[in-house]
């Protein structure tokens, strides 16, 4: 099963994860006015989440990454020197 | 650019010992090759609007009917899966799933059977991303066609790809199967 791993801190309580995930994996605590996860199980880590947060809030871990062969390494070589 | 040329008598039908180039090489080509795809993919969009995407899965579908000539032809899903699975390759990685309170993987009603596949790996993903394009586009269409076209020839039945949700990461769609031929 996929572990998801909120940071609280980082985390604005807008709910896009909420509102975005379509396996209803998040919902609202609204006493804390932060996102909770509800049903990891069900989480196919597609990562929508992930674009969606507002401030990176939320981590995945040991899911298969895909591969993401679009990344232009030239240019990652470029932004790595100057980042 | 520092360029290795290759020199050598060549002689019609004759495939070159060495053909030149390193990875490198392969990945610049990699990267003009999905920008063509990907310019050639939203220009279709914008000449022929909504239209595009029939076009596309079309020629997937065509694509599709032509792979599957060459696998074994079964009548079992699970088998059909792990079969398209080998041709698609390691570039189109996908595994069947299914929502945590549901038992198995299929779900018949009446003549139809219904599976959810996710795609974890996708060269036609990478290739929006790399153009910035959305996904959900006339590219998808062409994975859509090349699936349905495949599950069709081998197990001959009618199919039908429906996309439940696209990411950044994986895709999920829904796989409809017809029984009763074509
Ligand atoms: S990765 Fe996808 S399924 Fe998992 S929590 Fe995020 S949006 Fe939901
Ligand atoms: S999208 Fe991010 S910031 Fe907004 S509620 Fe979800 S975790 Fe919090």
């Amino acid at each position: 099963m996929v572990e998801i791993v909120i940071d609280e801190d980082a985390c604005v309580g807008c709910g896009s994860c909420v509102d975005d995930c379509p396996n209803e994996v998040y919902q609202m605590n609204e006493e804390k006015a932060k996102t909770e996860v509800i049903k990891a199980e069900d989480c196919m880590a597609c990562l929508s989440c992930h674009e969606i947060c507002p401030s990176q809030a939320m981590e995945h871990q040991d899911i298969h990454v895909a591969k993401r062969l679009y990344i232009d390494r030239k240019v990652s070589d470029v932004l790595n020197k100057i980042i | 650019m520092e360029m290795e040329e290759i020199r050598g008598t060549f002689k019609p039908e004759l495939i070159p010992e060495e053909t030149g180039g390193d990875i490198a090489d392969y990945e610049e080509a990699l990267h003009v090759l999905m920008k063509f795809v990907g310019s050639m993919s939203s220009a279709l969009e914008q000449v022929s609007g909504r239209g595009a995407n029939a076009i596309v899965y079309q020629a997937g579908k065509r694509m599709g009917h032509d792979a599957g000539k060459l696998m074994e032809k079964t009548d079992n899903l699970e088998k059909a899966m792990q079969e398209l699975s080998e041709i698609l390759g390691v570039e189109f990685y996908f595994e069947m799933w299914k929502p945590s309170d549901q038992e198995g993987y299929t779900i018949e009603k009446g003549d139809e059977t219904i599976v959810k596949l996710l795609f974890m790996d996708c060269v036609v993903r990478q290739t929006l991303r790399r153009t910035g394009l959305p996904q959900k586009g006339p590219l998808c269409y062409l994975l859509y066609g090349y699936m349905v076209g495949a599950v069709e020839e081998v197990m001959s039945i009618k199919g039908k790809l429906d996309i439940d949700h696209v990411g950044p990461n994986a895709c999920l769609k829904t796989l409809t199967i017809k029984w009763g031929g074509k």
